[in-house]
């Protein structure tokens, strides 16, 4: 198994200046370390031949990369213009109730967390949701118990 | 190069004519009117146009432009907030959203009274806030390193700091984190922002948000005087301001020489000024009483002391001079002891070789260079910290950098360096007879004839090369050294903290020294003079351009200054020094400066002397620039070469500023990945450094550093020999190391 | 009027058209043979002839941005083809089905256009989120790699964002495509100038390269036959909100508002009424249940003072509260914001603030005004449209549902609890990613 190290420096020979690896790279070292913790900022600064700092300022900017710890499963409601014209808000509350957790917080054992995003590009086939980056369209309210528990049941 | 096309454009019905592209804003200043800006700062790179300070309309586009980000074309015609009503509403509303969210704690501010927000709210802003929900508000002040305070309410998110951490200083420190109005500057978790050049930032910053912890607090705008002079700390000699109130310096700050500095300055320079407050700062002369005590005692008793001391030795002087006193010091100095006393012997600090004047261009051409080669193995930063800056600037304008640790052109860069019009030696090791075996080469790569090829040699000491010349022309005899030394005069601080000066004390009868420290001159010296700073002297100083710059006393010493006293008891010896430093440059100038420089001419920003016609330096014995030590063999882990440094952040000044600690090197060894990877040692192990002492250190891998080497700064290799051997610390708790090998 | 997937989506409900084998059974990559034998300016010239305007919201012929590219010799950097494929516009979500479902069609575009402005290095930057498309994508490169003669030489290189909205204006992407933080740039220099790595670079959108391949293939002139005259074409609209049959109609342009809601949308369900349509994405300006027999094209919609965009239409009933909608799509600005230029940071933040009194019934009529002072004060001062868009979108809720807003002044929002908005949490007010102070020790 290669290490992170060196799966950044594959990736950066990928493009023509390799500093354009920044987020491919901070999306591996999330992937090892959960999260972008000081020390996987550090592990992909030293593979991109950056600064921990540039690394930080850059994560920081996406949506997408956890400065703080998140859980194992990361639950996304959509609760832009279109998905909640149609109830996504009522969505959220049944992932609230059915987790036992507010959004932007994570379940006590660790497991699961539960957040609002932006507009996923499902507006059609609202009320989308993000489940370990896996969008299910037209989520209901009354879907939220089964989702759920098959999140849960996949280890 | 054509010249450049001018163009003309009407701005604010005014016509200016400046040459094609040149940009708005300088544009507008040179029809004498102002585009106000917070963002733009031309030496931070191409303008970003954030701000939206500058919004100028423009005829034929309906939008608002920043003015920033415009440049001059033929014909354009455009309305400040002088003139149009559009764009004055543009800056009106720019300012308000900046005052949204802003403490307005002016009153506590220590940027209040300069603060370009202050002047353009009053000038452009809105009367009365409309904002009627509650402010953003952050912790404030977080330090973010011990000389440097960030307020992130005041922050209007400009980005200069972080551009200039960026694109000046490129240390990728200092960043902005988040995003929108959760944006905020940062440095990553709880580390300080360590960078030689940090503190420019605090200048940088248009509000309150950076300011200097040192100067915290210190002095309102309307207290303080700013006092022309220059930085006395490395051979650069950065153009300074420094700020006193009631005659104490409480703070420094750049003041732009483009040709030498471009405005920025190191941190030694802006920080180290309390070293003048130092505890252990000596304020009377003192006279050994027993073996290692002190005494005080009054100026006329030390002068008369003096003057025993210097009688009774009979001639038998050797003086150890810093290459830290001004040339008219260094000229007194001479007149009484080689002229009065026929005492010619000198340790001199190393001086630059005049051959070198042949190749001389400002330091600003580094910086527009096509080909840089940098010889030596001293780091550029540690010797002149602003050159340093000035070859990222030529990096990041295109140019090629090129390290070597010996003047050995391979073929194709000989080539390069003799076709290019625009090609920089920069000579940054010991050793080379002070540039003039750069000299040579300079003159072998066809340099003379090319205004745009230079070669500059980086001393040791801030003012080595005016020094020597100063004690030369004082008189015109070269003698032997005496045996034994009657008397060691040890002038500087420099000179009283370097071990082979302190070497030879042991060998001479007495030592007077000339300091500003306790520290320094306790223990061995029969008899003390209290020293100045250069923060506190009239005089000049020769840089490594050989820029003969001005020192302007910025406050007055609490001892008298050298040039006073010297030429009171050269007066003894029958020698006539005026005690003036105007004068005494005058005298000096006639005979090293052609009679035509005088005190007035050199000015606020000095200019550079013309070039010389190239002279081959004399022959003398220049001392061999130890090899590299071959790289060992894959398996074989043998010894390393010991490559000492002296850091920037050292010396007599930077240890009396607690602020500056954290800028001192960590008690390390670097090392490069393969000889660190033979070793099994990784970043940030613990280390055994062997010669004939032993020394445990933290190992860092550089992977710059060629294989050979260990580097330990100075201060941390204490007595190692030159060679040494490294190894990882055996660690209790894991098994003995030789397995995995 | 019937839905017509004439063009980009042609194929996609009879064939999985994410096979190779499947794409080629129906003419796929001869396009791209036939572009290949022709001369890059030739290929430019039928884009121009097809008048084909760019699909990624600002609608600039394509055929002229590939014409601006420097021909080698001007200019000897590499050049550069980029592909926005960030679509994070709310209401938008067509080029996800364009890359789930014809990926083929879209590298077919690539190529071709590759051949056009001579460039060897395609960029594909799709937003994070799109796990789904992205695999699709790489599937589709899979399956041609092993065919030389397709790529020619030019390597597709797919980069994944990493979610922020601001990466689908076209110079914050190359900055995020070099690493960075992805704030725009200040324009000029244009990307065909100075855009990647400093060199000449194409920016298009997906749905622009998917329609290459059937431009080359019919004819310019032949695609300029369809749709109307200032909007050539076909075009995929993404239909949301309030509807009956939400999902992307691939459409010929000119077909009406109301037929795009009620023919192919199927109206508002649970029979409730219509309010308001936000046309082209929630960047645009809104329109009013009587506005909307208006022709979906360009210059129609610019004449009723609105705009196409990313062609997301977002229907909305009559529960809605019009503040409410504010509150959340100036958040959503708020969130997106880049952070460089004031008027849009500071802005955006004060919009929603003044927003949130409104809707608590705790603002004064001066308030309202203020509202709609601070939308034109940052409206034509901002770096990039972001900022400016935001601002003229909630303006435009002011001005056309002005009553509502008035209602809200004593007493609070009329529409309480009945209202789908009523209290939805936006990502902006969690912080668990970004903590406000965070103070290192
Ligand atoms: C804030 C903002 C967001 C944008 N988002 C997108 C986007 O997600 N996808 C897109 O194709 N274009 C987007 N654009 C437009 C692009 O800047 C650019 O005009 C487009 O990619 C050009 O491609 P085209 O000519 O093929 O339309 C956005 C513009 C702005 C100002
Ligand atoms: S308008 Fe907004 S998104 Fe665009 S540059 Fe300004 S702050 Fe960034
Ligand atoms: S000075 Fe022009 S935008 Fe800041």
């Amino acid at each position: 198994m290669s290490t992170l190290y060196e799966e950044i420096r594959e990736l950066m020979a990928v493009y023509p200046e390799p500093r354009s690896a920044t987020l491919p790279a901070l999306r591996l070292a999330q992937e090892k370390h959960g999260w972008l913790s000081p020390e996987a900022l550090r592990e992909a600064a030293e593979g991109l031949g950056e600064t921990p700092a540039y690394c930080m300022a850059v994560a920081s900017f996406y949506d997408m990369f956890h400065l703080a710890p998140v859980g194992r499963h990361l639950v996304e409601v959509c609760t832009n213009v279109s998905c909640a014209l149609v109830g996504a808000q009522q969505v959220l509350e049944a992932f609230e109730r059915e987790l036992g957790v507010r959004p932007g917080e994570t379940t006590a054992d660790g497991e699961v967390t539960l957040r609002t995003v932006e507009c996923l590009g499902g507006c059609g086939w609202a009320t989308i949701v993000a489940l370990d980056h896996r969008y299910r369209t037209h989520v209901q309210p009354a879907d939220v118990g089964a989702i759920v528990e098959e999140l849960r049941a996949d280890g | 190069m054509s010249a450049p096309e001018n163009v003309t454009l009407t701005i604010d019905g005014r016509v200016v004519e400046v040459p094609k592209g040149t940009g708005l804003v300088e544009t507008a200043a040179v029809a004498g009117i102002e585009i106000p800006v917070f963002c733009y700062e031309p030496r931070l790179g191409p303008p970003v146009g954030a701000c939206r300070m500058c919004l100028v309309e423009v005829e034929g586009i309906p939008k608002l432009q920043a003015g920033c980000t415009l440049t001059a074309q033929e014909g354009m015609v455009v309305g400040t907030g002088a003139t149009s009503e559009k764009a004055a509403e543009g800056q009106n509303a720019t300012l308000e959203f900046i005052l949204v969210n802003h403490p307005l704690d002016c009153p506590v501010c220590d940027k209040g009274g300069e603060c370009p927000l202050q002047d353009l709210t009053f000038r452009y802003g809105p009367g009365q806030t409309r904002m009627t929900f509650p402010k953003r508000t952050l912790d404030k002040p977080i330090p973010i390193s011990p000389t440097i305070a960030l307020d992130r309410e005041r922050c209007i998110l400009c980005y200069r700091c972080t551009r200039f951490s960026e694109s000046v200083a490129e240390d990728g420190q200092l960043v902005a984190r988040n995003r929108g109005s959760m944006s905020m500057i940062a440095t990553f978790e709880d580390e300080p922002y360590r960078d030689l050049f940090s503190g420019n930032v605090i200048e940088l910053c248009p509000v309150g948000a950076l300011t200097s912890t040192q100067y915290r607090f210190e002095a309102r705008p309307w207290e303080i005087q700013n006092v022309p002079t220059i930085c006395g700390l490395c051979p650069v000699g950065c153009n300074i301001s420094a700020t006193t109130r009631e005659g104490k310096v409480k703070r420094i700050l750049s003041r732009n020489h483009p040709e030498v500095d471009q405005g920025w300055l190191c941190d030694k320079g802006r920080f180290a000024y309390p070293h003048l407050y130092a505890e252990d700062r000596i304020a009377t002369p003192l006279e050994r009483v027993r073996r290692r005590g002190f005494g005080e005692i009054s100026w006329d008793d030390g002068l008369d002391r003096a003057e025993a001391l210097l009688r009774g030795a009979g001639g038998r002087i050797v003086t150890a001079l810093s290459g830290s006193e001004t040339i008219e010091e260094a000229y007194a100095l001479g007149r009484l002891l080689r002229v009065g006393l026929g005492a010619h012997s000198a340790v001199l600090p190393e001086a630059t070789s005049s051959a070198l004047d042949a190749f001389r261009a400002p330091l600003s051409s580094i910086g527009h260079a096509e080909v840089v080669v940098v010889i030596g193995e001293e780091r550029v930063a540690d010797r002149a910290p602003i050159v340093g800056l000035w070859i990222k600037q030529a990096r990041r304008n295109g140019g090629d950098v090129v390290e070597l640790a010996e003047p050995k052109l391979d073929a194709e860069l000989e080539q390069r360096l003799r076709s290019s019009d625009r090609a920089v030696l920069i000579w940054s090791g010991r050793a080379g007879g002070g540039g003039a075996r750069l000299a040579e080469l300079a003159h072998s790569l066809g340099f003379d004839g090319k205004p745009g090829c230079s070669a500059f040699h980086l001393p040791a000491t801030p003012n080595g090369r005016g020094v020597a010349e100063a004690w030369a022309a004082a008189a015109d005899r070269d003698e032997a050294n005496p045996e034994p030394i009657g008397l060691l005069i040890v002038s500087g601080d420099e000179a009283a903290a370097d071990p082979a000066v302190r070497a030879l004390a042991e060998k001479a009868e007495h030592v007077l020294a000339i300091t500003m420290y306790h520290g320094l001159a306790v223990g061995w010296a029969d008899l003390v003079l209290p020293a100045t700073s250069y923060l506190e002297r009239d005089g000049s100083f020769v840089n490594l351009e050989g820029r003969v710059q001005r020192l302007r006393r910025s406050v007055i010493p609490p001892v008298p200054d050298e040039l006073g006293w010297i030429s009171k008891l050269a007066a003894r010896f029958g020698v006539e020094i005026s005690p003036h430093a105007s004068l005494v440059f005058a005298e000096l100038a006639e005979t090293v400066y052609g009679g035509e420089a005088s005190f007035g001419d050199v000015g606020e920003r000095a200019p550079l002397p013309a070039r010389a016609a190239y002279e081959p330096p004399e022959p003398r014995p220049v001392a061999p620039i130890p090899p590299p030590a071959a790289a060992p063999a894959e398996h074989f882990l043998g010894t390393l070469r010991l490559l000492r440094y002296r850091p920037l952040f050292s010396g007599p000044t930077v240890e009396r500023v607690p602020e500056l600690r954290f800028q001192r090197p960590a008690a390390e060894v670097e090392l490069a990945a393969a000889d660190a990877e033979r070793r099994q040692i990784r970043n940030g192990d613990s280390v055994t450094v062997r010669s004939e002492s032993i020394l445990t250190l933290r190992a860092r891998i550089d992977r710059r550093l060629p294989p050979g080497v260990a580097r330990i700064a100075e201060e941390h290799a204490r007595d190692l020999g030159t060679t040494v051997e490294v190894s990882r610390s055996s660690n209790p708790f894991t098994s003995a190391g030789g397995e995995r090998a | 009027m019937a839905e017509q997937r004439l063009v980009v989506l042609q194929g996609a409900d009879e064939r999985d058209l994410t096979k190779l084998a499947e794409y080629r059974a129906i003419g796929g990559y001869d396009a791209l043979a036939k572009a290949r034998a022709l001369t890059p300016q030739a290929v430019i010239d039928e884009l121009l002839a097809s008048n084909l305007r760019g699909r990624g919201g600002a609608f600039f012929a394509t055929g002229r941005k590939w014409s601006f590219i420097p021909k080698p010799d001007q200019n000897p950097n590499p050049h550069y083809l980029v592909v926005n494929a960030d679509e994070s516009e709310p209401g938008s979500f067509k080029d996800n089905e364009i890359l789930s479902r014809v990926p083929h069609r879209f590298i077919e575009g690539c190529l071709i256009t590759a051949h056009a402005v001579e460039s060897k290095h395609v960029f594909v930057y799709i937003r994070g989120e799109y796990l789904g498309p992205f695999e699709a994508v790489r599937d589709a490169l899979e399956e041609i790699r092993e065919d030389d003669q397709l790529l020619g030489g030019v390597t597709i290189v797919v980069h994944r964002g990493a979610g922020a909205y601001i990466c689908g204006e076209e110079t914050a992407l190359l900055e995020s495509l070099e690493g960075k933080r992805g704030q725009p740039r200040s324009k000029p220099p244009f990307p065909a100038i100075s855009g990647l790595y400093a060199s000449p670079t194409v920016v298009n959108n997906v749905e622009t390269l998917a329609t290459v391949p059937p431009i080359v293939a019919m004819g310019g002139a032949a695609y300029a036959k369809l749709g109307v005259e200032s909007s050539t074409g076909t075009r995929v609209v993404s239909l949301s909100g309030n509807l009956v049959r939400g999902g992307n109609y691939e459409v010929a342009h000119g077909i009406t508002l109301r037929e795009l809601i009620y023919d192919l949308g199927g109206g508002v369900p649970d029979g409730r009424e219509l309010k308001a349509v936000i046309p082209g994405g929630s960047s645009t300006v809104i329109l009013t249940a009587e506005e909307i027999d208006v022709p979906y094209d360009y210059d129609a919609l610019a004449e009723v003072g609105t705009a196409m965009g990313s062609a997301g239409v977002i229907a909305i009933d009559d529960r809605c509260c019009m503040v409410q909608l504010g509150i959340r799509v100036s958040e959503f600005y708020e969130h997106e914001s880049c952070g460089k230029c004031t008027p849009c940071r500071e802005g955006t933040r004060w919009m929603t603030a003044i927003l949130r009194k409104l809707e608590a019934g705790e603002a004064s009529d001066s308030e309202l005004d203020l509202l709609l002072d601070v939308c034109d004060r940052i409206n034509g001062k901002c770096l990039c449209p972001l900022g400016e868009t935001a601002a003229m979108a909630v303006a435009s809720y002011v001005l056309k549902f002005r009553d509502e807003f008035l209602a809200h002044l004593d007493g609070g929002c009329p529409f309480g609890s009945q209202s789908p908005l009523d209290g939805v949490v936006a990502p902006v007010n969690q912080h668990t990613q970004s903590p406000v102070a965070e103070v290192p020790a």
